[in-house]
């Protein structure tokens, strides 16, 4: 199907509701008709149908700040624990590039101690750490994929590389550019929603951000202190039904500007009024998780009124169930340049009962299927032992940033579950076989949603931009 | 009436919105140049164009497109579309793989369009046979033909185009609305009361020239205008990525503010920017324009590669220079040839080879710990200042000298101090417990047997706990334990996060309590178990809120800190009472979990001492090792000693304060880098070496000065030969001005760019530009003098349908305004708008927690409480990481790389922000005091005319002041209901901003008002 910005017309631009974008801006938009060939006459966030049919609806994207040490968690090497302590090979530490680590290192085996051994999980026999005993339990859900890479080994320029397709501020991240292509199924909530524990990224709002697209695809922080969404509550002494008042009258004077002047944008802005008034209740009814049954609470280990991973994951689930296309959690703490046994058990705790509660929590509704979850970071860990803070201090044994090969992993949405893809060396150093870039698990992860990650481009500086770049091939092995 | 009028027009616009597709191409005005060629270079020249010919077609070229495909088959057959190659291929792959087969298939209407066009025989005019990107040719001054109507030369060329669609200009616009429209577009304030009646009122010929001549020469035009030009200059005052921190380029901000309103010819202003600091005698201002090129983005997180920064820096600056002044997206040929443009790599390359030569901009501090650097420059200061720092240089010079002398003071007092300590006893604190304890934010609490405080419940972002004593003693010096319990997150001793469990004390006051009076007890000589690096314990005493003490990363053990009365003091305890105040501003929640306060009465030198200290002077015979180190510690109690390090600390942090301001700026290193072509981007991978130069395929170095720098650039950019900067420097004008381009894509004049709507118009306005000597005012007073300009924004349904975005000018401009002047616009409508201008950034109110991002030495936000508060966008603190977030929800961007056009969306975010925002709540109240205080007449109509003059500046009709009134009088009625929000809604943000009227019960009836008017479409719209 394909709109004209003059077939669109009139109507459109009048009965535009929801987080759409002005008229002015729409009709930009629609002039540049590049909107992944199709677009709908309700507004710009309307849903859109894919490039094809696909099973995922929507994504929660976990992604891990720090970026945590995927040896210790999902790919064990028993050759590199024993050769725990001796000088990493010469030719291999001298062909990558790290960030704090200079001069030759030794190798930093998974510890032996036995919390930190593997299992064979679920029927599919999938080796994963017993750190995280919640997500052995639903191992057979999982696609790990072990052979990713990427080409930064800074923080801020891989959150941006992993989330945007290229290292430096500019471009919209993926969230944007699902939101933008499929647009989402509930209008009166932003489509691409951010949740946060910790401090935020080191990339900043950039990470969610909308990039050269239009802003109103750009993610929505929506926090757990203060108000769930910025400038959600009345300013002091004004009740909900002052409020009303308010919004009547400014609706009733532009409802006269528009029939004097006739600019459409006026009656966008109308709707706009009354959306904002819908979402002061409705906002923070979804953020409310205190109705949720104990069984729910128990599963998640939430408590409502806390800062937690497990409360966003649980408002992760109810977003999506609204409908929402795109959820994004960020959970910061993990960046173990020092001490990484001990971080990667403390982290993996906070991490392991909500993520596993998720997913059997959409498995039993019925929502993992259309719900692709994801589960990523940065970068990995070397398999080598870092011994000095960034001061240059002695420190416990850490691991430095590694972009040449780690492990992430996708649940539901039309993926195969109980397997792993791809897989390092002997020493966890280097791909062995079927490496994975950044732009081929950002195609893949586009595909799953049913768009062509070639296909799905916006026109800028007089480019068709995509997420991956002029690169990315799908991992078809992964799915279902 | 209004109803009835309100149901005509619905049912107008239900009958339009089912009406047909209709446009330029399905009645008949189909051309080549402005439907046909645009689809073809957008779909096939990428393949089929000049630089490529697969399947050797070339589609740009009319002989070419009209013969024949390799397979022998007619791409264009006149008259037929059903034969056309051209149509089968792009249709569906019934002939063959449907084209482009690696990007979106043309639209329906693309298809039509071009099927429409073959039937009707394929016309193709000769001046197009060629390709010749028009961006690339010479700017020609066009002919103006004798005996038109138009007044002015743009309306000349609106005129003509609108003719040839059958349409024809609108009516002006009504007098109130033009001032407020150009008020609007010139200085981004509007016109006050008074201004509107002058103007109104003013019968002579030139009226509307004389208010636009005032407003070029207003000093809020380069306030305004320097909005859009750090968007591309991509100023922030943040260096972006993690390591976020602030750094300091506001005095280039100011000089774009000074050289817009001093009228800086362009040329000029773009030479200085590129090259200020490589002209001969660079003056301060030249230098400064230099951080134009500073403003980059630098990654300083730790484990960051110098090299790469760099090279990322470079690219930027190559970009960005491209994007601006040439209108090119030179990106593409980092990597590889331009696929579209006549750009190779060798030509990226060149330019880069003239920004190469800057030195490092991160330095290194530590490890893999990188500091931002670079080059700054001290900024020039006032005679006065530059004494006094020559003053305190000198005074610092003596007392350090002094410290020196008085440190190797005879054996005889060491030896007299020794002995005092072999006979002090340990220090007994006494734990006190309070009679009464507060927490300001209500938390629950516990007083415990030994006096400590148990805190409990929901954890404060920030407190004051105040505790109060009875206490009849006399007091030498107080204590304060932060202790653990288990009861805390991570035991303690912080309550706000169980992993890092810090405090911040930012202040401990002790004061004397006498019959409802408050006395301040002065506290020295501060000390601590532990304080954490740049949170020493003596910045809990020194009168600063940001400063304090902590104690990272010694978490979950307990810590104390000491302090000593300047003068030793006893309270009764039936009349007096000691009051210890807690004052925790930091956030985050770093505050503490079970604080106990203890008083001690006896001789304070040897307060804090050491237990080691004491044994060892309990020792019978010192060696040498053990007298060192009780002489180090000597030196610390000596009075003489600690008098002088006060005063030296004392000069130290004035001179701090009083260092010169600093701006980045751009240097040349001695020795040039040699640049090579960068293999696919990648910066270890060289090629060739390439010099200085200017891309091949626009008009070259000729009649430059060769001097190989920046400066060549900067010349070979101004230069008239140069068919861009002029072009795409007014086309964004008219872009701010108009809402939309000549060009709509302001980014790209390349080929894959739009059209211009009005070639001659864009060409007659570069051509003003260049022959006024590039003046900007001359241009913004041609255009705004336009009758274009002044046209009626009011549009039709049939208009909407012919002209939806006003690209032939059909009517006036009406949009919404850009985040910094929507709130520049509240703020002045409200009366609070500062006309402060310069320096440092400002910080209005933002909600707490904004500013949380990882990575060291984050600022924190501290919102102004002074007239700060309300100063113009222009001067808000830029972080790139969290942008001040009303600005976000108004399309503003990050600014982490150069942006040309924002956008312009229409969000229920963006309702949120004007309802919601406490920023506009204040503005608000504002409003409502000046309508309540300044109105001409007292009376509810008066003064909600008087209101809505102020938001809109036109004169308003009975009816909206009637709707306005309703909500008027049904707030009074809620209100005599709840007077507990009476207070809520007219407290102010701060203690020195004062309201003039005195009755909060009608300024909280208004505050609704105003609340509604600050949010009108029409308010926020210019």
């Amino acid at each position: 199907m394909s709109i004209t910005p003059t077939s669109l017309g009139r109507r459109a631009l009048l009965q535009q509701t929801g987080f759409g974008l002005g008229a002015f801006a729409l009709s930009q938009l629609l002039q540049s008709e590049s909107i992944a060939g199709s677009a709908s006459s309700k507004g710009t966030l309307a849903a859109r149908p894919p490039h094809f049919p696909a099973k995922a609806k929507s994504i929660i994207y976990l992604h891990m700040v720090g970026a945590p040490s995927h040896l210790d968690l999902y790919d064990l090497k028993p050759e590199l624990q024993r050769r725990n302590g001796e000088p990493c090979p010469k030719e291999l530490f001298e062909s990558g590039k790290f960030a704090f680590v200079r001069d030759l290192p030794n190798l930093l085996g998974t510890s032996t101690d036995k919390k930190y051994q593997f299992t064979r999980s679920g029927q599919s026999g999938l080796p994963l750490s017993n750190l995280l005993p919640h997500l052995q339990g639903v191992a057979d859900e999982l696609t790990l994929i072990k052979s990713l890479h990427t080409d930064e080994f800074n923080h801020g320029p891989a959150q941006m590389f992993m989330l945007s397709g290229f290292g430096r501020f500019g471009r919209p991240s993926i969230g944007s550019w699902l939101n933008y292509g499929l647009g989402t199924e509930n209008q009166d909530l932003p489509g691409f929603v951010v949740l946060i524990t910790g401090n935020v990224l080191g990339a900043g709002s950039p990470a969610w951000g909308s990039g050269f697209l239009p802003s109103v695809y750009q993610g929505v922080e929506f926090r757990s202190q203060g108000d769930p969404v910025l400038f959600l509550s009345n300013p002091k002494g004004m009740v909900p039904k002052s409020r009303r008042a308010v919004i009547d009258t400014v609706n009733q004077l532009n409802r006269e500007q528009l029939l004097d002047i006739g600019d459409p944008e006026i009656a966008t802005r109308i709707s706009q009024y009354e959306l904002a008034y819908r979402m002061q209740t409705s906002v923070p009814e979804l953020m409310d998780i205190s109705a949720e049954p104990t069984s729910i609470h128990e599963m998640y280990g939430t408590k409502p009124g806390q800062t937690s991973f497990a409360n966003n994951c649980l408002l992760a689930r109810r977003l999506v169930e609204r409908g929402v296309r795109f959820v994004q959690l960020f959970d910061q703490g993990w960046d173990a340049h020092g001490s990484v046994f001990n971080n990667i058990a403390n982290k993996a705790r906070q991490v392991d009962q909500p993520i596993a509660a998720l997913i059997r929590d959409l498995r039993q509704r019925g929502l993992l299927d259309s719900t692709l979850v994801v589960w990523s970071a940065e970068f990995g860990r070397t398999p080598f032992a870092q011994g000095k803070n960034s001061e240059g201090n002695d420190t416990k044994a850490g691991r430095d940033h590694h972009k040449d090969a780690f492990t992430v992993w996708v649940a539901g949405g039309g993926t195969k579950g109980g397997m792993s893809y791809g897989s390092t060396d002997e020493l966890g150093y280097t791909i062995a076989e079927k490496p994975v870039h950044v732009h081929d698990f950002n195609a893949t992860l586009l595909h799953l949603m049913g768009i062509n990650h070639e296909r799905l481009t916006f026109r800028y500086q007089g480019r068709q931009y995509r997420l991956t770049d002029v690169e990315g091939h799908v991992v078809r092995d992964i799915l279902a | 009436m209004n109803l009835c009028h309100w149901v005509v027009t619905a049912s107008l616009l239900v009958q339009f919105s089912f009406s047909a597709i209709s446009n330029a191409a399905e009645v008949g005005h189909l051309t080549f140049e402005d439907d046909v060629q645009p689809i073809l270079r957008r779909h096939c020249y990428r393949c089929h164009g000049s630089k490529n010919q697969e399947a050797s077609l070339q589609l740009n070229l009319r002989s070419a497109a009209m013969g024949l495909a390799d397979s022998d088959e007619p791409i264009i057959v006149k008259h037929d579309a059903d034969a056309s190659l051209l149509i089968l291929r792009t249709e569906g792959d019934a002939h063959g793989d449907q084209m482009p087969p690696d990007a979106a298939p043309l639209t329906k209407r693309e298809i039509s369009v071009l099927r429409l066009w073959v039937d009707q025989g394929a016309p193709w005019p000769n001046a197009l046979a060629e390709p010749k990107h028009w961006a690339y040719q010479p700017i020609t001054r066009p002919e103006i033909s004798e005996g038109h109507s138009s007044k002015t030369a743009i309306d000349y060329f609106i005129a003509r185009r609108l003719k040839q669609r059958g349409l024809a200009m609108a009516g002006s616009v009504d007098r109130a609305r033009l001032i407020r429209r150009g008020s609007l577009a010139l200085i981004g304030v509007p016109p006050t009361p008074a201004e509107v009646q002058r103007f109104v009122d003013d019968p002579s010929a030139n009226a509307y020239e004389k208010v636009v001549d005032r407003l070029l020469e207003s000093p809020r035009y380069g306030e305004r205008w320097a909005v859009p030009w750090l968007d591309l200059a991509r100023y922030a005052d943040s260096n972006g990525f993690q390591a976020d921190q602030i750094r300091d380029n506001w005095a280039y901000r100011d000089w774009v503010i000074r050289a817009i309103n001093d009228g800086l010819p362009f040329d000029q202003f773009v030479v200085d920017q590129i090259a200020g600091d490589l002209r001969e005698n660079a003056t301060v201002d030249q230098r400064i324009a230099t951080g134009f090129h500073r403003m980059t983005t630098c990654n300083v997180e730790a484990g960051v590669h110098p090299e790469a920064n760099r090279v990322n820096q470079v690219v930027d600056r190559v970009n960005t220079t491209a994007t601006i002044f040439l209108g090119t997206t030179f990106e593409c040929a980092q990597c590889h040839e331009h696929k579209y443009d006549p750009f190779t790599q060798e030509d990226y390359y060149g330019l880069f080879a003239y920004f190469n030569s800057t030195p490092l901009e991160v330095k290194n501090t530590s490890g893999v710990t990188w500091d931002f650097y670079g080059p700054t420059m001290e900024l020039p200061r006032d005679e006065d200042a530059a004494r006094r720092h020559r003053q305190l240089n000198e005074q610092l010079a003596r007392l350090e000298g002094d410290r020196k002398e008085a440190s190797q003071a005879s054996d005889e007092e060491f030896d007299q101090w020794l002995s005092k300590l072999r006979e002090s006893h340990e220090v007994a604190w006494k734990p006190l417990v309070p009679e009464n304890f507060e927490s300001s934010t209500g938390e629950e609490f516990t007083i415990l047997d030994d006096g400590a405080v148990l805190l409990a419940g929901s954890v404060p972002d920030t407190v004051e706990h105040v505790f109060t004593f009875a206490y009849d003693q006399k007091i030498t010096a107080v204590r304060l334990d932060v202790l653990t319990d288990d009861a805390i997150p991570g035991k303690g001793p912080g309550r706000g996060d169980s992993q890092r469990t810090n405090i911040i004390l930012n202040e401990f006051t002790c004061q004397h309590l006498r019959g409802g009076k408050a006395t301040k007890i002065k506290l020295q000589d501060a000390a601590a178990d532990f304080s954490q690096s740049k949170w020493h314990v003596s910045g809990a005493i020194d009168g600063d809120r940001k400063s304090g003490w902590a104690i990272a990363p010694q978490f979950g053990k307990p810590h104390w800190a000491s302090f000593v009365l300047a003068q030793p003091m006893k309270l009764e305890g039936d009349k007096d009472r000691l009051r210890i105040t807690l004052s925790q501003f930091y956030g985050r929640g770093r505050v503490i979990g079970k604080p106990r306060i203890s008083v001690y009465s006896g001789d304070t030198t040897f307060l804090n001492l050491d237990d080691s200290l004491r044994e060892l002077a309990a020792k019978k015979k010192l060696n040498k090792a053990d007298t060192a180190k009780l002489r180090k510690h000597f030196n610390k109690d000596n009075p003489r000693i600690r008098r002088l390090d006060r005063q030296l600390a004392d000069i130290k942090k004035e001179l701090q304060t009083s260092k010169p301001d600093t701006t980045l700026v751009m240097v040349e290193m001695d020795q040039p880098r040699e640049t090579a072509v960068m293999i696919r981007g990648d910066y270890e991978n060289l090629g060739q070496k390439v010099q200085p130069g200017t891309p091949a395929a626009l008009p070259g170095l000729e009649s430059i000065e060769r001097t190989g720098d920046r400066l060549e650039l900067a010349h070979w950019l101004t230069s008239p030969e140069n068919p861009l900067l002029a072009r795409v420097t007014v086309n964004r004008w008219w872009a701010e001005i108009f809402g939309t381009g000549l060009v709509s894509t302001l980014e790209d004049f390349g080929t894959q760019g739009e059209d211009p709507s009005h070639p001659e118009l864009l060409d007659w306005l570069a051509s003003e530009l260049i022959e006024s000597g590039w003046s900007r005012k001359h241009v913004h007073k041609l255009i705004v003098m336009s009758d274009a300009y002044r046209q009626s924004s009011r549009v039709t349904p049939e208009l909407l349908e012919i002209d939806p975005t006003n690209r032939l000018i059909s009517r006036g401009p009406r949009f919404r305004l850009a985040a910094e002047l929507l709130r520049d616009n509240a703020l002045a409508i409200s009366g609070l708008l500062s006309d402060k201008m310069y320096g440092p950034p400002i910080m209005p109110y933002q909600p707490d927690n904004i500013w949380r991002s990882v990575g060291r030495n984050q600022p924190k936000w501290s919102a102004a409480q002074t007239e700060d508060r309300f100063r113009r966008g222009v001067y808000v603190v830029w972080k790139r990481a969290a942008p001040y977030p009303s600005f976000i929800n108004f399309d503003a961007p990050d600014r982490g790389s150069c942006t040309v056009n924002r956008g312009r969306s229409n969000t229920p975010l963006q309702a949120l922000t004007l309802l919601n925002d406490p920023a506009y709540a204040e503005m608000a109240l504002g409003l409502a005091d000046r309508i309540l205080s300044d109105a001409p007449a007292n009376d509810d109509a008066s003064r909600l005319e008087y209101g809505m003059q102020l938001a809109v500046a036109r004169r308003v009709s009975t009816y909206e002041i009637s709707v306005l009134k309703d909500l008027l009088d049904r707030e009074r009625e809620m209100l005599k209901q709840n007077e507990s929000m009476i207070s809520g809604r007219t407290k102010v943000p701060f203690r020195e901003m004062s309201l003039r009227f005195k009755d909060p019960a009608e300024l909280a009836a208004w505050f609704a008002v105003a609340n509604a008017l600050l949010n009108l479409d029409e308010t926020m719209s210019q």
